[in-house]
């Protein structure tokens, strides 16, 4: 007989319902963990990435030995991602256009545009996953506790209207149980609301970072194919 | 930097699962040994009666307030005696008047109005070292009072809430009818919860003695015993302390067989 109730037995001794919303709740809140975690991790290792990418392609390297580089990396099974990829698929669209002297650098310029675009879209999908999940934990799962609490109050009550001698102690336990889920709700909430907003602002300076790297590769690739364009026309 | 390291050689989902769970594991933990009750509740027992020790600092709390006025009383006399040689003392001398006024009323205080009338007689330099001394001395007095005054209260508490104990323990005992199953050498742990009010909110068993009788006589005990009004006189921080929850002891050692 413990005189003090235990936060097991309360769940124990929760009602289906109630119980079926915590353990909702808890799963919701071990994804959205799993997801954070997941998040951190990847935006860490792209950051990196970038940075090295950038460094490395504004040392003064010649292109063509980047894109090199990076199939070599490829073909040993590496995964090419974020910016890299943004230039690999700009890059080899520009050298196939350019081989084909009929087109002008115009036409050859917006080729590997809109393949750089395409990539960046693609690297866009890939940093944005699993946000809207964790978007819709954040703001569904306080009204889930809110529905669980809101149930185990309603049956603590009509057990209540049974009695013949209503005391605090007979409404507390049932009250006390139906707060936890609303407790497990907020738990859940408050990190995927947290995360997200910070995943969200993340995303939006990688894309900011992609697109002006977009617009900086195709200028050079400009300066290439008019350079490419007015050799050949000298010939 | 270790980190991505570290994660380059493991599979993707390793990290964050492992993280996930051990987050988890960590709030659940947290929450479950939060809620459990601590052991180190007062134990009170129950055993026979003991007249000896009840009521003797029942009224102790009186001695408790009383702490400040031992401080009062000195400077009483201060305030009224000295009045009528300053009076004296003034017109002769109306530039250090102000001076000696001050000084007037402290030495007497701490001298216990030895010589009332040789302080405002002195010359103004002596006069502000005897100033110092007196507020030399007011302040060592107080101190030291302070101090006497600090052990005093935390034997009295102690106390106290020793013969508290004691009045809990007779007022159950008053209350107690053994069954006749009842044998020397039983005995049976109860934990009871008490308000400020002193009134009992509940009763458990925490540790039975296996015959029911004699734990339902230890229950009803303490029950019908209902509350202990004399409890609204302790002072909360003590009663939070030791009476919120204690344990209650019953072993009837007085028995025949």
């Amino acid at each position: 007989m413990q005189e003090q109730l235990s936060l097991l037995d309360l769940v124990i001794n929760a009602s289906f319902v109630v119980q079926l919303v915590m353990l909702l709740l808890l799963m919701a809140s071990v994804i959205s963990w799993y997801m954070i975690v997941q998040r951190v991790i990847y935006f860490r290792n792209s950051r990196d990435d970038m940075l090295a990418f950038e460094e490395q392609f504004w040392s003064g390297i010649d292109l063509a030995e980047l894109y090199r580089e990076g199939n070599e990396r490829a073909s040993e099974g590496g995964v090419i991602l974020g910016m890299e990829s943004i230039f690999r698929s700009g890059f080899k669209e520009f050298s196939r256009l350019a081989q084909q002297s009929d087109m002008d650098a115009e036409a050859v310029v917006e080729g590997a545009r809109r393949a750089m675009r395409v990539a960046t879209l693609r690297e866009e999908e890939r940093l944005e996953q699993n946000l809207p999940f964790l978007a819709s934990v954040g703001s569904t799962s306080p009204y889930i506790g809110l529905f669980g609490t809101v149930w185990g109050i309603m049956h603590s009550f009509r057990g209540l209207a049974n009695a013949t001698q209503a005391t605090l102690a007979t409404v507390a336990p049932g009250i006390s149980e139906a707060l936890i889920a609303t407790a497990m709700g907020l738990f859940a909430a408050i990190p995927a609301v947290m995360a997200y907003n910070r995943f969200a602002a993340r995303v939006d300076v990688f894309e900011n970072r992609y697109d002006t790297f977009v617009d900086e590769f195709s200028s050079i690739l400009y300066r290439q194919a008019y350079a490419l364009r007015s050799r050949n026309r000298k010939s | 930097m270790n980190l991505s390291v570290l994660t380059d050689y493991l599979p993707d989902w390793l990290a964050p699962s492992v993280a996930t769970f051990c987050l988890h594991l960590l709030v659940v933990f947290l929450l479950l040994s939060r809620w459990e009750s601590s052991d180190s509740d007062r134990v009170i027992q129950a055993r026979k009666i003991t007249p000896e020790i009840i009521n003797a600092k029942l009224v102790s709390i009186d001695e408790f307030r009383a702490k400040p006025a031992p401080k009062a009383p000195p400077k009483q006399p201060a305030r009224t005696q000295p009045a009528a040689p300053k009076k004296q003392a003034a017109p002769s001398k109306p530039a250090p008047a102000p001076q000696s006024k001050p000084a007037a009323q402290k030495k007497p205080a701490e001298t216990r109005r030895s010589e009332p009338a040789a302080a405002p007689a002195k010359e103004p330099e002596p006069q502000l070292d005897a100033n110092a001394l007196a507020e030399l001395s007011r302040r060592q007095l107080s101190e030291s009072m302070a101090a006497e005054s600090a052990a005093e209260v935390a034997v009295t508490a102690e106390e106290m809430a020793a013969s508290y104990a004691a009045l809990i323990q007779r007022a159950v005992i008053g209350y107690w009818s053994r069954p006749p199953s009842a044998r020397n050498g039983m005995e049976v742990l109860l934990s009871v919860q008490l308000i400020p009010s002193g009134d009992v909110i509940s009763v458990s068993v925490v540790k039975s003695s296996g015959n029911a009788a004699f734990d339902r006589s230890a229950i009803n005990a303490v029950e019908r015993a209902g509350s202990f009004p004399e409890l609204k006189n302790l002072p909360i921080r003590e009663f939070e302390k030791s009476f919120r929850r204690f344990r209650l002891l019953f072993r009837p050692e007085d028995l025949r067989y």
